[in-house]
C-alpha cells in the first residue's frame, strides 16, 4: 500500500464528511465531487487509463447533476452534527478501516479502500435515515453508493473494467433520480423538504 | 450476441419518450413505436456466445430474453387497456427505461454489475414515472424509492464482496456466509416488498399511474431476484450445512410474508391495493427459493418468475379496465359487477389460474419446488397454503361480482360492441346498386373515432382477455421458460483472458 493510495483514500473521506456536513450546499457538492472523483484511484492494481478516465467523468457528471439539484437548497437543511464532527466521523472510520485488515478482516483489496468506504457509509447512514430534505437526502445517497463500490473494490479486490463501467453509469443514473426528486420536491413544496416525513410526524413543525 | 442492439433500441427508445411524455399525440405514438421496436429488437435477438468487453462478458441469456419479453408484451398490452381508459404518459418511458437497465442487469456477467445497474434502474424508472405531476404524495413516494433502491444495491454490494463468486464457495467463512445471506436475503426482500418492508409497495400503488406498476412491482424486482440467485447459491450454497440461525431468519422472514401478504390483500378495499399485496405476499415464494441456497430452488424461482411477471401484468391491467368500465376501484361499490361486465370476469378467472396454477403446470411446480427446496414438515404446509393468497384475493373480488348491482355499476356501459349510426347507413348504401361508394366510403371514414369512442369498453376486454392469454401460456411453461430458467448463468470475467 502506498503512500498515495492512503492520500486518495483520506481524499474520499474528506469528500464523504465534507458532502454530508457542510453548511452550503455548494461546499457540499464539491464535497460529493471530491468522494467520487477520487473513489476510482482507491485501488491496487489501479484500473486502465481509459475505464479509471470514464469512472472519473462519471463522478463529475454526478456531482454537477448534485450542484443542479443544490439551487433551492438551503443552509438550514445542513446535517445538525456540523462539519467538525462529521468530518471526525469520516476520519476515525477511515482509521479503522485502515487498521482492519491488520487485525484481521479477510480482504482481497487494499486497506485505504476499506477504509474511504468505511468513512463515506459512517458519514452517509444518518442523513440517509434521518434527513427529510431532498439535496441532502441526495448527496448522502450518493456517498453511500460510492461506499459500496470502495467497499466492494476493498474487500474483493480491484474489479473487472466493465464493472468500474457499470458502477460510473450507475451512479450517473442515481444522480439523475435525486435531481428529479428535487426538482419534484421543489415544485410540490416550494423548498426541498419532503413531506410528510417520520421526521415531521414525530415532531411537528412549530 | 444480441444484447447491444436491443439495448440500443430500447434506450433510444426511453430517451424519446422521456422526451416526448408532455405531448400527449406524439408521446402516445412514440412511446408504442418504442415499446413494439424493442419487443421487435428482442425477439430477433437470438442468444449467442458472450462477447468480451473490458475484461468481463456482455450476452443476452435465453433467461434475460424470455423475462424482459414477457416484461414488454404484458406492459404494450397493459399500455394499450391505459390508452382505453385514460392515457398515463410517463408508462411507456418507465417500461422502457426498466427493460434497458435490466437488459445491463442480466447481461453482464457477475452479481456486482447486476446489482448496481438494478439499483439505478429502479431509482430512475421510479424518477420517469412519477415526476409528472409533482404531488407531495408522489414526492414521499419516489424518495422513499430512490432511497430503498440505493440501499437495497448498496447492501447487496456488500454482501456480495464479503463472498464474492471468484474465491469460491467453501472459502467463505460459515458466520460470513450468514451475514452474507442474511443481508443479500434482507436486500432482495426489501425490492419485493417482503414483510416488514413492504411500506414501498403500498406507497407505490397509492402514488404512480397504474400502467406503470407492472414494471415497477413486478418486472424490476424480478430482474433483483435473478441477479442475487445467480450468485447465492454457487457462493453460499456450499456453506449452507454450517450456516444455523441467518438461513432460519430468512425462512421466517418468508413464510410470515406469505401468511400475513394473505391477510393484507384480503382486508383491502381498493383492487390497486390488493394487486400490490398479491405482490407483497409472492415476495415470500422468491425469498424461500433464495434462502435454500441451493440450484434447484435458484431454477425454480426463475422458472416461476416469467409467470409472475405476465400475471401481475394481467391484474393490474384487468384493474385499469375496470376502474375505467365503473368509475370506482373500490371493492365496496362494485357488487354485482359480474352482470355488467362478464368478459372481465372471465378474463380474471383466467388470470386467477395462471396465477396459482394446478399440479402439472409450471407455474405450480415451480412454486412448490421453491417451497420445497426451504421448507419441510408443517412449514411446507404453512406455506403451500399461504401461497395460494392470490387465489384466495380474486376470489374475494369474483365473489363481490355477483348479486344486485349496486347504482353506479348498473349505470356502466356494457362490454357488447356498438356501431354508430353514421357507419350503418353507410353500409347499406353500399349494398345499393346505384350508390355513390367513394363519397359513401368517404363519409363512413368519418365514423371511425365516433367506432371507437363507443366500443372503448368491449376493446379494452378484449385487451384483457389477451393479457390473460399471454399469462396462461407463461404458466403453462410456453417460450421455453423451463430449458431457460436452467441454462447457465454468464461467467463473472472473461474465461479467455489472461489471469491477474
Amino acid at each position: 500500500m502506498t503512500v498515495l493510495l492512503v492520500a486518495a483514500g483520506a481524499l474520499v473521506a474528506l469528500g464523504a464528511g465534507v458532502a454530508t456536513g457542510a453548511r452550503g450546499a455548494r461546499a457540499a457538492s464539491v464535497g460529493a465531487l471530491a468522494c467520487l472523483v477520487f473513489a476510482p484511484l482507491v485501488a491496487e492494481p489501479l484500473p486502465e487509463t481509459p475505464v479509471a478516465l470514464f469512472r472519473l467523468v462519471a463522478g463529475v457528471l454526478a456531482a454537477f447533476l448534485l450542484l443542479v439539484a443544490a439551487r433551492r437548497a438551503g443552509d438550514e437543511s445542513a446535517s445538525p452534527l456540523g462539519l467538525p464532527a462529521t468530518l471526525a466521523a469520516a476520519a476515525a472510520a477511515f482509521v479503522a478501516g485502515l487498521g482492519a485488515t491488520a487485525v484481521g478482516l479477510p480482504a482481497f483489496g487494499p486497506s485505504a479502500a476499506v477504509g474511504a468506504g468505511l468513512a463515506c457509509l459512517a458519514v452517509a447512514l444518518v442523513p440517509v435515515i434521518r434527513t427529510r430534505d431532498a439535496f441532502r437526502l441526495g448527496s448522502a445517497l450518493l456517498v453511500l453508493a460510492n461506499a459500496g463500490i470502495l467497499l466492494r473494490s476493498g474487500l474483493s479486490g480491484t474489479p473487472p473494467a466493465l464493472e468500474i463501467l457499470v458502477g460510473g453509469i450507475a451512479l450517473v443514473a442515481l444522480a439523475a433520480a435525486i435531481v428529479t426528486l428535487a426538482g419534484m420536491t421543489g415544485t410540490a413544496t416550494g423548498d426541498l423538504a419532503i413531506p410528510g416525513d417520520a421526521t415531521e410526524r414525530r415532531r411537528p413543525p412549530a | 450476441m444480441d444484447l447491444l442492439p436491443f439495448l440500443a433500441v430500447a434506450t433510444a427508445g426511453a430517451v424519446l419518450a422521456v422526451a416526448l411524455q408532455g405531448r400527449r399525440r406524439w408521446g402516445t405514438l412514440v412511446g408504442f413505436a418504442g415499446v413494439i421496436a424493442a419487443l421487435v429488437a428482442l425477439v430477433l435477438a437470438a442468444p449467442g456466445e458472450p462477447l468480451p468487453i473490458a475484461g468481463g462478458v456482455v450476452a443476452m441469456t435465453a433467461y434475460a430474453r424470455v423475462l424482459l419479453g414477457v416484461g414488454l408484451a404484458g406492459g404494450l398490452l397493459v399500455l394499450a387497456v391505459s390508452r382505453l381508459a385514460t392515457w398515463e404518459a410517463p408508462a411507456p418511458a418507465t417500461l422502457l427505461v426498466a427493460v434497458s437497465g435490466l437488459a445491463v442487469a442480466l447481461g453482464v456477467g457477475g452479481a456486482v454489475p447486476g446489482l448496481l445497474a438494478a439499483g439505478a434502474t429502479s431509482a430512475l424508472a421510479a424518477a420517469v414515472a412519477l415526476a409528472h405531476p409533482a404531488t407531495p404524495l408522489r414526492v414521499r413516494a419516489l424518495a422513499r424509492e430512490v432511497r430503498g433502491a440505493t440501499v437495497a444495491m448498496t447492501v447487496g454490494v456488500l454482501a456480495v464482496s464479503l463472498a464474492p463468486e471468484a474465491i469460491g464457495g467453501l472459502a467463505v467463512q460459515p458466520q460470513v456466509a450468514g451475514l452474507a445471506a442474511v443481508a443479500a436475503g434482507l436486500a432482495l426482500g426489501h425490492r419485493f416488498g417482503a414483510i416488514p418492508l413492504h411500506a414501498r409497495v403500498a406507497r407505490l400503488s397509492d402514488a404512480a399511474p397504474a400502467s406503470v406498476l407492472p414494471a415497477l412491482l413486478a418486472l424490476i424486482p424480478a430482474g433483483w431476484a435473478v441477479v442475487l440467485l445467480g450468485w447465492a447459491p454457487d457462493t453460499l450454497g456450499p456453506a449452507a450445512p454450517v450456516i444455523g440461525w441467518d438461513g432460519t431468519l430468512l425462512v421466517i422472514v418468508a413464510l410470515a410474508t406469505l401468511v400475513l401478504g394473505t391477510f393484507a390483500a384480503l382486508i383491502q378495499d381498493d383492487l390497486l391495493r390488493i394487486v400490490a399485496y398479491t405482490v407483497v405476499l409472492d415476495a415470500g415464494v422468491v425469498l424461500l427459493g433464495f434462502s435454500s441456497l441451493d440450484p434447484s430452488g435458484r431454477e425454480a424461482v426463475r422458472a416461476w418468475l416469467v409467470p409472475f411477471v405476465a400475471s401481475r401484468a394481467a391484474l393490474i391491467g384487468w384493474v385499469i379496465a375496470f376502474r375505467a368500465a365503473f368509475g370506482t376501484a373500490r371493492l365496496s361499490e362494485s357488487r354485482g359487477w359480474l352482470r355488467r361486465a362478464p368478459a372481465l370476469g372471465v378474463g380474471l378467472v383466467a388470470i386467477a389460474a395462471a396465477t396459482v396454477g394446478w399440479p402439472g403446470v409450471l407455474v405450480w411446480d415451480a412454486r412448490l419446488a421453491a417451497l420445497q427446496a426451504a421448507t419441510g414438515g408443517p412449514a411446507l404446509f404453512v406455506g403451500t397454503l399461504a401461497a395460494l393468497g392470490t387465489a384466495v384475493a380474486i376470489a374475494r373480488i369474483l365473489g363481490t361480482g355477483f348479486g344486485r348491482p349496486d347504482p353506479r355499476v348498473a349505470a356502466a356501459p356494457g362490454e357488447l360492441a356498438r356501431v354508430p349510426a353514421g357507419l350503418r347507413a353507410a353500409a347499406r348504401a353500399l349494398r345499393r346498386p346505384e350508390g355513390r361508394r367513394v363519397a359513401t366510403l368517404r363519409a363512413a371514414s368519418h365514423e371511425a373515432r365516433p367506432l371507437l369512442e363507443m366500443n372503448r369498453t368491449p376493446l379494452r376486454a378484449l385487451l384483457i382477455v389477451l393479457l390473460a392469454g399471454l399469462a396462461l401460456m407463461t404458466a403453462g411453461g410456453a417460450f421455453g421458460i423451463r430449458a431457460a430458467a436452467s441454462g447457465p448463468d454468464l461467467p463473472v470475467a472473461n474465461p479467455a483472458a489472461p489471469a491477474p
